[in-house]
């Protein structure tokens, strides 16, 4: 891409952003710029990634059933590793649903942590434009270079 | 504020232990140990586990942007 191109499609991500971070939740042009931004990731998505993925999703979930029910693959030290992300994940998730569930005052939750950020003009601007760039990563990252370089890709 | 509650204190905890593994990832190098980018990369290998981090992320900007203050 164009250095040109690349800067117009950064300045503008951070132009929105600054906008967003003006409004709030309960705003419906809150609601739809959020909804529009989701859309708009979906599409290019779907749009850049056709024919350009690593692996189809059988294949995906075959080789994560191998990966979780080998020992060997288990018991090394890149599985083990992997082994500690998703627990640390599962406990936040578990400890957030448990916090969520007894609503009181002495178990926040994560998006009250959040809430306290994004309360603010700036904090909910840098929120947003990391959110964003987040979902810009998430739809382009980790193509292969050409389209439906292996058969059966899509 | 926030104060030091008991649930403030364990996501306190947690954050630590994140961290001090992000550390230990990084120190090891993504060949002996996976990293954050790598857990990502692995989901976004083939559509079905990219659309499940896209709608993780679309929830979670929802939720953040739209219902949360």
């Amino acid at each position: 891409m164009a250095a040109g191109a690349l800067l117009a499609i950064v300045a503008a991500a951070a132009a929105l952003s600054a906008w967003e971070g003006s409004l709030w939740r309960d705003q419906p042009s809150a609601h739809w710029s959020v909804a529009a931004c989701i859309a708009g990731t979906a599409a290019l998505a779907l749009l850049a990634g056709h024919g350009r993925q690593r692996m189809t999703s059988v294949e995906w979930l075959a080789e994560a059933w191998r990966s979780g029910t080998d020992p060997a693959r288990r018991r090394s030290t890149y599985g083990r590793g992997v082994t500690v992300w998703a627990i640390l994940v599962a406990a936040a998730i578990a400890w957030d649903l448990t916090s969520f569930a007894a609503q009181v005052h002495d178990l926040p939750t994560l998006s009250y942590f959040a809430g306290h950020v994004t309360a603010h003009h700036w904090g909910r601007s840098l929120v947003f434009a990391a959110w964003l760039a987040l979902g810009a990563y998430l739809a382009l990252a980790w193509r292969t270079a050409g389209r439906a370089r292996r058969p059966g890709c899509r | 504020m926030v104060g030091l509650v008991v649930g403030s204190a364990l996501w306190a905890v947690l954050a630590l232990i994140g961290t001090a593994w992000l550390v230990v990832t990084i120190v090891a190098g993504p060949r002996r140990l996976p990293g954050p980018v790598d857990v990502v990369r692995w989901f976004l290998t083939c559509w079905l586990g990219r659309a499940l981090a896209l709608a993780a992320w679309a929830g979670a900007g929802w939720h953040l942007f739209c219902q949360r203050p």
